[in-house]
């Protein structure tokens, strides 16, 4: 059977390097095929040569063979729609913001296949039926939540008929749930068809590439270090990458990767009655009742919208409860109080450098200098990352600076707020570790937010799950 | 449909905006009346009834149309009194009610307006797209350098260098004058060239914004066309930042209207304006500056509507919050860095 | 250093030109000894020579002395209109983003009244009161001006107030002036720079507006519009006379864009 893509000897450059070796690859029809590997890796420019839709400065070389005939650029811009469709990495970003939602389909039937606009007008209302959209047909995008997007997105690009689908990141920055929910609609594209459908998905997400199964080639810097079939490579990887990268994925961490505490009767640090909160017209929650020991670390986690950031920013003070109240059992300073932000670069005045930032701290509230040196040590991190400013420092290691600030404080209570979602697997891993080992060293008590339940599980003392303005533990 | 909450919306807050300015210019122009220098009444009453005719008598009847012979708080009351009954009084020079004056000088203006307003779409839009698909490239540069260098010259500048150009050296058309439409051409050219340089840059920009925009290449992933993809999710695209941006302009257009009408002899509002302001003739400042800034709110309005019309996003919070402008600092922004 | 490293081409440009206007200024009034009113009519534009550098004008006046005094007069007017419109701007902005409620409401009700008019008209009305009056159009410019830096620095005072940066900073207990410093004032202070350049322009070009349409300084007073209108009639007879005005109201106001531009 004729292959639906075959690329080989696939070179990508900029004016001034290569940017990916060269590379072949065979995606087959009912066979899907993902490509794994951290972001900057080069996989979304494979992709995008494949469709023709280099940004403008790129080049590439190579033979790229749709159904066996082999097609240059612009041969293969006419194919899009029709034959070949790419969903966008941020389907939010990707859909006319001026335009009602069903429009964005129907106007594909209209132009593309050149239906009537009735016809068009039926065939679209019955897409957005089949992907649960029947009444936002007249919503403009920025009505629609992340996953409403995400299949609409999913509607437009399919709209014409496509065989082969090109996803790029389909999952970034979507919670657990909301992810499963796109490799199922990823799946039943092939589903549909198998002898006519292919799908090629590019991810850092080993839980999507396991769920999408078929074959997987792992790549890094432009560079391939593995393929086979997805059973192969993510139970026996053969190159240490991917052995790392599986690794590092929550639902693979080993059980001995945190040391649990001793169980003590210890005291309360706080205790929640009744608390309730709205926003936006809707109650996020409405009587929560939460113990908090000192030294404990709780995970919480929810899905997105679910009001977790805003119950940790309640217990900060930083945003008031509608009712209920928290009670202290300890006398706690402003400034022992503290948290950990999503984006760790947020967190810092920018074009300063950090040590600066670090020093005024130390100024401030007359502490030792002397602590900063085991900190550094405690977080493996080196001193010489004090003279940059904030945009100068990695991700993980700026979310280690800002740890350590935290912990210069002595802190009683830290809400770490998906302090390691941005940042990519291998290094959340090792904040993670880092961050609970310091806490309980500290014996500072904590609320880690995440959306991914077993990063919570492997690390906190107990999971509190919010949903439905309601905590529930997890076992 | 535009939602009723929006529209309603839209016409508060430049409704608003139309008192407070009348009652700034009325407050203005107060001031401006009870500072007159005393010897003022005489000279009024001599231009209107010749030096032969000046008694105290007809001085003293000229205090008391001015109102000086109250307190200045009653004064004051009246002055703005008479302002909500839209009686403007009469003018200090000709003795004609301030109204007369007025309507026939907006359509003088009106055609200025239009014709500059026509002008600058004429040449800002080609000149804009052209710019903004080839960004970077020789006719991009080419329009941003005539851009900067008509943005560096007041209005009346540009409108030198153009009589100079088509009237003086090659008598193509007439320098100054009305009553013709060959007159309307000058005065004309130089607010929409003035405007163009700006919105051009500013339709450079949104079309560059626009293209690169994830929504613009993934229309064309759909399977548009480059043609229908620029019809379809182009063109509405591009308009609303330019469209929010015209109400900025609005500013400059009024400013240029008043300086043009002077270069020209061109007998509109702004003409009126500096002429009675040289000529100390309150009431007529007073109608001539209320007429130009209601003519700035409607314009405004206009702007709005079509902002609203364009872009269902203002749709809907218009209708959910009350402070939704169309004409945001997002345009503002926009201006700047349009500049170069 | 960080500052000259962000500096583009065009805006060395401007800054030069800048540069060159000053120093002309300056060193006119310093060494210059014609005097701009006086009057000597038999001395009709004469070409620029050894005694008169830049010709004279109709009355026979210096229009080297003219012309310092004319770019003399814009560049005073143009700082000061900067230097008040912006503190009062900054400083009014920040209170309204930082505190809101009431002071905020009040702030912006004034800020709505000043932008219901055309900034020209306004300054037109202001120099009426007091005709010829340079510190009328002074006041009457940085009303007009000062309104776009405040809503430009209570935008980002209000952004920066809900940023995680300045919310980190409070929760380890650092002061209102550590906060404005550290997180707010870098946020400020490049948009601050561009709106400044493109307010000097402003208020260049608005006293020319004023001078031109004959109701803003009065003659014999050397201001740049006032000197346009007043040489056009004689644009035959001496056009490098009513070129100079002109030339350095543009120069004035590329310099100021250059300036204000940022890298694309």
């Amino acid at each position: 059977m004729t292959p639906l893509i075959d690329v080989s000897g696939l070179t990508i450059r900029s004016a001034s390097q290569p940017l990916m070796q060269p590379l072949a690859l065979t995606l087959h029809a009912g066979r899907p095929l993902t490509i794994l590997g951290e972001t900057g890796s080069g996989k979304s420019l494979l992709a995008q040569a494949i469709m023709g839709l280099l940004p403008d400065g790129l080049h590439s070389d190579g033979d790229v063979c749709i159904q066996g005939q082999r097609l240059s650029t612009s041969e293969r811009q006419a194919l899009w729609g029709k034959q070949l469709a790419m969903l966008p990495q941020e389907p939010a970003r990707a859909l006319d913001p001026t335009m009602a939602s069903q429009q964005q389909v129907s106007e594909v039937h209209q132009l593309v296949l050149q239906h009537t606009p009735e016809q068009s007008q039926q065939r679209s209302a019955e897409s957005l039926q089949s992907l649960g959209l029947v009444n936002d047909g007249d919503k403009i995008p920025s009505q629609l939540s992340g996953g409403m997007a995400q299949r609409l997105a999913f509607a437009a690009a399919t709209a014409a008929g496509a065989q082969i689908v090109l996803a790029d990141e389909p999952t970034k920055g979507l919670d657990a749930s909301r992810r499963n929910d796109v490799c199922r609609l990823l799946r039943q594209h092939i589903e549909r068809s198998p002898e006519r459908h292919g799908l090629l998905t590019i991810t850092h997400d080993v839980d999507v590439a396991r769920q999408l199964g078929g074959d997987i080639i792992v790549m890094r810097k432009g560079e391939i270090l593995e393929r086979g079939s997805a059973e192969q490579v993510l139970n026996q990887p053969s190159s240490d990458y991917a052995r790392q990268l599986i690794a590092a994925a929550p639902s693979n961490w080993p059980n001995g990767l945190f040391e649990q505490p001793v169980p003590i009767p210890s005291k309360l640090l706080l205790e929640t009655r009744g608390l309730g909160k709205q926003r936006g017209g809707r109650q996020l929650f409405g009587s929560l009742n939460l113990q908090l020991a000192e030294g404990e670390i709780l995970g919480l986690c929810g899905d997105s919208g679910s009001g977790k950031s805003t119950l940790g920013d309640v217990l900060l003070g930083l945003v008031s409860a509608d009712s209920g109240d928290i009670h202290w059992h300890t006398r706690v300073q402003r400034w022992q109080k503290l948290k950990l932000y999503q984006e760790p670069p947020a967190a810092f005045a920018d074009g300063v450098a950090l040590g600066q930032l670090i020093d005024d701290v130390i100024q401030l509230h007359g502490l030792a200098h002397q602590q900063v040196a085991p900190l550094l040590e405690a977080l493996s991190l080196d001193a010489s990352l004090l003279e940059r400013p904030s945009n100068e420092v990695s991700g993980g290691e700026l979310q280690r600076i800002a740890l350590l600030r935290a912990l210069l404080m002595r802190p009683k209570l830290l809400i770490a707020d998906e302090p390691t979602s941005r940042l990519d697997p291998v290094s959340a891993r090792d904040v993670t570790v880092l961050m609970t080992r310091a806490l309980r060293a500290a014996h500072c008590s904590a609320v880690f937010i995440s959306h991914d339940l077993d990063q919570l599980r492997h690390s906190c003392d107990r999971v509190l799950q919010l949903s439905e303005g309601q905590l529930h533990p997890i076992g | 449909m535009m939602p009723a909450a929006a529209i309603r919306n839209l016409l508060l807050r430049r409704l608003l905006q139309l008192l407070l300015m009348a009652w700034a210019i009325g407050t203005i122009t107060f001031v401006l009346v009870r500072s007159l220098p005393g010897d003022m009444a005489y000279r009024i009453a001599a231009e209107r009834y010749g030096d032969d005719a000046i008694t105290t008598a007809a001085a003293a009847s000229v205090r008391q149309e001015l109102g000086l012979d109250v307190p200045a708080w009653q004064h004051y009351l009246n002055w703005l009194l008479e302002l909500v009954q839209l009686n403007l009084g009469n003018s200090l020079v000709s003795g004609d009610p301030v109204i007369h004056n007025l309507q026939h000088q907006l359509s003088y203006t009106l055609a200025l307006v239009f014709a500059g307003l026509l002008v600058s779409l004429l040449l800002a839009i080609p000149i804009g797209l052209l710019a903004g698909f080839k960004a970077n490239r020789g006719a991009d540069h080419l329009s941003l350098l005539a851009s900067t260098l008509i943005r560096a010259q007041p209005v009346f500048s540009v409108g030198l260098l153009l009589i100079f150009l088509l009237a003086m050296n090659i008598q193509w058309l007439p320098v100054a004058g009305f009553g013709e439409l060959k007159h309307l051409i000058l005065p004309a050219l130089t607010l929409g060239i003035c405007m163009a340089a700006v919105s051009s840059r500013i339709i450079r920009n949104s079309t560059v914004d626009v293209t690169r925009s994830a929504y613009y290449q993934f229309a064309r992933v759909k399977g548009l066309s480059r043609w229908h993809t620029f019809v379809h999710h182009g063109v509405r695209n591009i308009s609303v930042p330019v469209v929010a941006y015209l109400g900025i302009q609005t500013v400059m257009l009024i400013e240029g209207v008043i300086m043009i009408e002077s270069l020209f002899a061109w007998p509109g509002i702004g003409h009126a304006l500096s002429h009675a302001i040289f000529s100390r003739d309150v009431p007529m400042i007073q109608g001539a500056a209320l007429l130009m800034g209601m003519l700035f709110v409607v314009i405004n309005a206009l702007v709005d509507a079509i902002c609203l019309w364009l872009d269902p996003r203002l749709q809907l919070s218009a209708s959910t919050s009350n402070n939704a402008s169309p004409t945001n600092s997002t345009g503002k922004k926009t201006a700047q860095e349009a500049s170069l | 250093m960080r500052l000259i490293n962000t500096v583009t081409r065009r805006q060395w440009l401007g800054t030069a030109i800048l540069l060159v206007l000053v120093l002309f200024a300056v060193l006119e009034g310093l060494f210059g000894s014609a005097d701009p009113a006086r009057q000597q009519l038999m001395n009709r534009f004469l070409a620029p020579s050894a005694e008169h550098w830049l010709g004279t004008d109709q009355f026979g006046r210096s229009n080297l002395a003219r012309m310092g005094e004319a770019v003399r007069l814009s560049l005073l007017l143009a700082v000061m209109c900067v230097v008040t419109a912006a503190s009062l701007g900054i400083g009014l902005g920040v209170v309204a983003g930082w505190r809101g409620g009431w002071t905020d409401k009040a702030l912006n009700f004034l800020v709505t009244t000043v932008l219901a008019l055309p900034g020209l008209v306004l300054v037109l009305l202001f120099a009426a009161i007091v005709p010829g009056s340079f510190v009328m159009l002074y006041v009457g410019i940085a009303i007009t001006l000062w309104v776009e830096y405040f809503r430009l620095v209570r935008a980002i005072t209000q952004q920066r107030m809900q940023s995680p940066q300045l919310q980190a900073s409070n929760m380890l207990g650092f002061g209102r002036w550590y906060l404005f410093k550290r997180h707010i004032w870098p946020g400020l202070a490049s948009q601050v720079f561009t709106l400044m350049a493109f307010g000097a322009a402003s208020a260049v070009l608005a006293m020319a507006a004023t001078g031109f349409v004959y109701v803003g300084l009065k003659p014999p007073t050397a201001e740049l519009g006032l000197m346009i209108v007043e040489l056009f009639p004689y644009y035959a007879e001496a056009p490098w006379v009513l070129a100079q005005p002109l030339v350095a109201l543009f120069l004035l106001i590329l310099g100021c864009n250059l300036l204000a531009s940022k890298p694309s």
